[in-house]
């Protein structure tokens, strides 16, 4: 037993991880614009896509793979935010870009629906089929790869926001928007910054997502709900808060597939989001900032 | 804009419009049409189903309409229902209300089509299913839904069957979606296999947005010696499924002894795309591309010409159902009455995927074309006898 306890609890740590992956695009535009980007899923489609078409163009390899969606993505977001978002933030409006995203989500998953068609793809990577057994236990290369190319995203993330100029200028942003532009910060480029590098991590949380995912125009749609919980249960644009709950989200999900039934998975998931909307509204961490609920 | 501009946009438009409608017009005068409503999945994780039903429906438009059936060429007006009730619902409403069709085939999801039976029999318009198997859609009956695909009852005692007496299997796991369909087949697949003899270790359901089945197999993996895996899926996960339970080393394709067993849901390819995991996997298929007869071959020429592929089982359902319409109207149906008249009297329709002849719930009864095949090593598959 104990072997199983352990093999689930890698099982969702691998899990865990490729959710805070996709989360943490998410908590970073929330963080800073308080705005729910639903085309979000869609670019972690597009960087699943990207991956697959680029590995199988450089003959299996996988990590050009990844190189391919992060830039996709990344330059995704920008040409998004430059000719969709800015223009219609500067028309003082709060609603209208939440709106233009689900019309973003719609176009790129019907766009990729008439290019790429509707039959589920099969994403193997050199990693996919690659079993490591030690001591009862087993996971795939890809597993391990997901492991250690979301810490290195999450660390490099988490040192960008901390230790560097831009990343406090971020911060600040996202804590009043009008003191920082005061201060000589200016919000439009870090909001243009923080869809670049929100874009580009959906684009590689696709790339590491494409191989485990039931792969078709629509697979971003599957994870992005389970994303927006760990957002708010994290706390609401909070980076750490986000990773934690990813992570608690990936174990609850393998320890109930083995103890209970994976049918009830999403009941004990959206329990846990109610429960903490009643007991802690402001999530796992509280960011201080203005317009945090 | 200035009244001139306005008057000639207004010519303009007049003009066009006329031109639609007198073409419209000849068009009705030159061919008399069998309006058939097509409700397919043409998005979510049930859209390949769409996908490869519109290949085997368009095929056989393309062979009927170049002579026709006694004066009457054959229309298809498709509609996304998403392999889901609310949309399928919305998307025979619309069907009904714009095309106003004389016949509608689909849906592939048994949720979505016992969703839409009450609609199609309220509006007394034949629905001619081949691809949901859930025993609801045809018992106890409904005078206007027909179905050509054998029920979940009909396949789930010949697996369950065949399992224990054949493959020697005397324990199952069963993985299933929960959906109408997934648990139906389930269940029929466990009362069969106990009533044997054999013990059901676990009866394990799923979401469809489960997309990583790791945890799944973990569990499956300790559950002892198990001998058969029978699994009930889309494709998609199904693909994934096979993986993760060959990477747990359970089944033949990861070393181990268990058999998964799967359904007619399944295309063809699907062992190309789930690869070594898919070896010693064993399941049915309502259409055989060795098959001699002469509807097959010539099916599976005319299929290649157009499409430069292989057709699947999906296709060739899709194929039936218009050709089966087809022999109707020969019989002399020409509205919606008599198809649903002619449907319930078919009695020696042959085609592709078999023979059609219903009983009185309207549920074919024919299952001569019902095959089993075994993945191989190389990924191509053998007939299991």
């Amino acid at each position: 037993m104990l072997t199983v306890i352990l093999q689930q609890g890698i099982n969702g740590v691998v899990v865990g991880s490729l959710y805070v992956l996709v989360a943490l695009g998410l908590t970073l535009i929330y963080g800073v614009l308080v705005q729910i980007n639903f085309a979000h899923a869609d670019i972690v489609t597009l960087g699943a896509f990207t991956a697959y078409f680029v590995t199988h163009l450089f003959s299996g390899n996988y990590f050009a793979g990844i190189a391919a969606a992060l830039i996709v993505g990344g330059v995704l977001g920008w040409l998004v935010n430059a000719v969709i978002f800015a223009p219609l933030r500067e028309r003082g409006s709060e609603l209208l870009p939440l709106i233009a995203t689900i019309g973003v989500s719609i176009t790129l998953q019907n766009a990729m629906l008439v290019l790429l068609g509707p039959i589920p793809y099969a994403f193997d990577t050199p990693y996919s089929n690659n079993v490591i057994r030690f001591s009862g236990i087993f996971l795939t290369a890809q597993s391990v790869l997901i492991i250690v190319m979301s810490t290195i995203a999450i660390g490099l993330l988490y040192a960008f926001m901390k230790f560097t100029i831009l990343g406090k200028a971020l911060r600040a942003v996202s804590q009043d928007r009008e003191t920082a532009a005061l201060m000589g910060i200016n919000p439009n480029q870090l909001i243009m910054l923080t869809f670049v590098i929100a874009s580009a991590l959906a684009g590689m949380s696709g790339a590491m997502l494409g191989p485990v995912l039931v792969l078709t125009p629509f697979a971003g749609a599957t994870v992005i709900v389970k994303a927006f919980a760990i957002v708010i249960i994290g706390g609401f644009g909070n980076v750490e808060g986000t990773i934690i709950a990813g992570l608690i989200v990936g174990l609850i999900e393998s320890y109930t597939t083995q103890f209970l039934d994976p049918g009830l998975i999403d009941i004990v998931v959206f329990a846990l989001l109610l429960l903490t909307l009643a007991v802690r509204p402001t999530g796992l961490i509280a960011e201080k900032r203005e317009e945090n609920v | 804009m200035t009244k001139r501009t306005f008057c000639t946009l207004l010519m303009s438009a007049g003009l066009v419009g006329g031109i639609l409608a007198g073409s419209a017009a000849s068009l009705l005068a030159a061919d008399q049409a069998i309006k058939i409503g097509g409700l397919f999945p043409m998005s979510g994780p049930g859209s390949y189903f769409g996908a490869q039903d519109k290949q085997g429906v368009e095929l056989a438009l393309e062979q009927l309409n170049k002579a026709g059936i006694n004066g009457y060429k054959f229309v298809v007006q498709y509609e996304d229902s998403s392999c889901s009730p609310l949309p399928a619902t919305q998307a025979a409403k619309r069907l009904l209300d714009q095309f106003k069709p004389d016949v509608v085939i689909g849906e592939e999801c048994s949720d979505a089509t016992l969703a839409v039976m009450p609609v199609m029999e309220q509006a007394k318009v034949p629905l001619l299913n081949a691809g949901s198997s859930a025993i609801k859609i045809t018992d106890p009956g409904n005078p206007w839904t027909f179905r050509i695909m054998p029920n979940e009852v009909m396949q789930g005692v010949d697996i369950a069957t065949k399992a224990y007496n054949q493959f020697n299997a005397r324990t199952a796991v069963l993985l299933h979606e929960n959906t109408n369909a997934g648990i139906g087949n389930a269940n029929v697949f466990a009362a069969t296999f106990t009533k044997l003899g054999g013990k059901i270790l676990a009866d394990i359901g799923f979401g469809r947005d489960v997309n990583d089945f790791t945890s799944i197999a973990t569990r499956v993996a300790g559950l002892g010696k198990i001998d058969v895996i029978p699994t009930y899926t889309l494709e998609g996960q199904g693909l994934k499924i096979t993986q993760a339970l060959a990477q747990a080393g359970v089944v033949k394709g990861g070393g181990g002894q268990a058999i998964q067993l799967g359904t007619i849901w399944l295309p063809f390819g699907f062992e190309q795309k789930a690869g070594k995991a898919a070896v010693g996997y064993i399941r049915i298929v309502q259409f055989d591309p060795t098959d001699q007869r002469d509807v097959v071959r010539k099916f599976i020429e005319a299929f290649k010409a157009k499409y430069n592929a292989d057709p699947t089982h999906l296709n060739a359902h899709a194929y039936d159902q218009i050709m089966l319409i087809a022999d109707v109207v020969r019989r002399g149906a020409k509205d919606a009455q008599s198809i649903r008249d002619g449907l319930a009297a078919t009695k020696s329709f042959s085609g592709v995927t078999g023979s059609v002849e219903f009983d009185k719930t309207n549920q074919n009864t024919k299952m001569d074309t019902v095959h089993y095949m075994e993945t191989q090593a190389d990924l191509s598959w053998k007939a299991v006898k």
